[in-house]
């Protein structure tokens, strides 16, 4: 539930959170939106908590204090399978399951998704349907990558949180993620990027939240990207 | 030189001459092997003693396979220190399915109800309850700490953390199983297994002895498989967090 005078934000709202190993706060009073059909960019060097942000939002991580609301709804009230499905994350490293790259796409989702949504994922993955019966053990690092990103959507998510997309490939891949999440919020999902990549962050975002000294700045791309 | 003296002598030779080359090899091993055979020659020492007063006193049979519950689940669970509770653990996945065969062949008349033939049973099905929760648990906890990218990829697509856990505990207790496949199916023909060859020595005929150490492989195969089944099973519980989350260690 929302408080009295705060608008409902559709998509992730993040208020007041705080994370810790122990008694070390790593993160404190984090506050930020992340609406559907936008690009939200979170920057900062290495160690400074992106990734640990990332996995409260899905609740692979509680956080010590604070709330993630989802489309108005305390996440810690929902079913944690049900939220992952609807808040999907794609980590850092691209973990390849067992069997082809369509056993990987259809991974725990019963009924079965046909062909026409695999090949959509995969599609806007930007991979073609030929890669389907490949085994994903020998894709490349940039083909798993896609992979990864495809499987996150055959599980129709309304919002995708990615870890560092950008760190395995070269830049002309990297410009293809770029575009792809533009594409995908500009088909109404929602999508929280952790990157350290700064001018990839300022091709996609809509948003920044920059972590600095366990604390976060919120703005505009051209402001805190410059 | 009368016969127990040369079995001393000869194989306290042995180790020593295993130490010497391992010395000579500069393998940094001799002094770990010379403490293993003195460890050994005064267990077994003790051992003797011990197994020939509860020859006289039978009711102490109860606590010498008492100890060796307790000395098989600390040594089990040492194995997989990292997760919480893991001497419970190493209890349960090898006191239950052991001593309920030992219980279960004493009831049918496999064996007589005395210490001579309940110990060394209870004493096999015991060391292989260990093996297998050894193996289970410690290939378990090497995957909840090296494995964690796979495990947290499962969650995120939506699996519960039971499901996200299930490959590699199938795997676990699969590779648990391995060596004791491997001893049962080569019995008689690559080794003579501990049991026969004991029975053996003692002046069994072989036929008896094939046939005693038969009952113990067999058991062994429903023994080892539920120990592995339990550790597995109570290393998931251990594992899993509120939330469908999974412990890192």
């Amino acid at each position: 539930m929302t408080g009295p005078h705060e608008q409902r934000v559709d998509g992730l709202a993040v208020r007041g959170l705080a994370v810790g190993h122990g008694e070390r706060a790593v993160l404190r009073d984090i506050a930020f939106d992340a609406p559907k059909g936008t690009v939200t960019a979170l920057v900062g060097p290495s160690g400074a908590g992106k990734s640990t942000l990332l996995r409260c939002l899905n609740r692979l991580l509680l956080p010590q204090a604070g709330r993630v609301l989802l489309d108005g709804a305390d996440t810690a009230e929902l079913e944690p399978c049900r939220l992952r499905r609807r808040v999907g994350l794609v980590g850092q490293i691209p973990v390849m399951l067992p069997g082809s790259v369509r056993d990987n796409l259809a991974y725990g989702l019963d009924p079965a998704p046909g062909g026409d949504a695999l090949t959509t994922a995969l599609g806007a993955a930007g991979l073609d349907a030929a890669f389907l019966d490949r085994p994903a053990a020998e894709l490349s690092g940039g083909e798993r990558a896609r992979v990864a990103l495809a499987r996150a959507l055959t599980r129709t998510p309304e919002l995708l949180l990615l870890d560092e997309p950008t760190a395995a490939l070269d830049a002309a891949a990297a410009h293809h993620i770029g575009a792809t999440l533009t594409a995908l919020a500009h088909d109404g999902l929602g999508i929280v990027v952790a990157t350290h990549d700064l001018p990839f962050a300022a091709g996609v975002a809509d948003r920044v939240v920059a972590l600095r000294d366990g604390g976060a700045v919120v703005g505009e791309p051209q402001e805190l990207l410059a | 030189m009368s016969q127990p003296l040369t079995q001393v002598l000869a194989s306290a030779a042995f180790a020593l001459a295993a130490a010497w080359l391992a010395y000579r090899q500069r393998l940094g091993l001799s002094r770990s092997l010379l403490t293993a055979a003195l460890r050994a020659a005064l267990q077994l020492a003790v051992v003797g003693a011990l197994i020939a007063l509860v020859f006289k006193v039978p009711v102490l049979a109860i606590a010498f396979v008492a100890i060796m519950v307790a000395t098989a689940s600390l040594t089990a669970g040492s194995r997989m220190r990292a997760l919480p509770g893991s001497r419970k653990i190493a209890i349960g996945a090898i006191a239950l399915p052991a001593l309920s065969a030992v219980g279960l062949l004493l009831l049918v008349g496999a064996f007589s109800a005395t210490p001579r033939a309940t110990i060394p049973t209870a004493g096999i099905l015991i060391g292989g309850a260990m093996l297998a929760t050894t193996l289970t648990g410690r290939r378990l906890v090497d995957d909840l700490t090296g494995a964690t990218d796979e495990i947290e990829a499962r969650l995120a697509l939506g699996d519960r953390a039971r499901d996200a856990l299930a490959p590699m505990t199938r795997r676990a207790i699969a590779g648990a199983m391995v060596p004791l496949v491997d001893q049962t199916r080569s019995a008689g023909l690559v080794t003579l297994p501990g049991t026969f060859v004991g029975l053996v020595l003692g002046g069994a005929s072989p036929e008896t002895a094939a046939r005693v150490q038969l009952t113990v492989l067999l058991t062994l195969l429903l023994v080892q498989l539920l120990s592995a089944l339990l550790t597995a099973e109570l290393v998931t519980r251990a594992a899993t967090l509120p939330g469908e989350r999974v412990l890192r260690l």
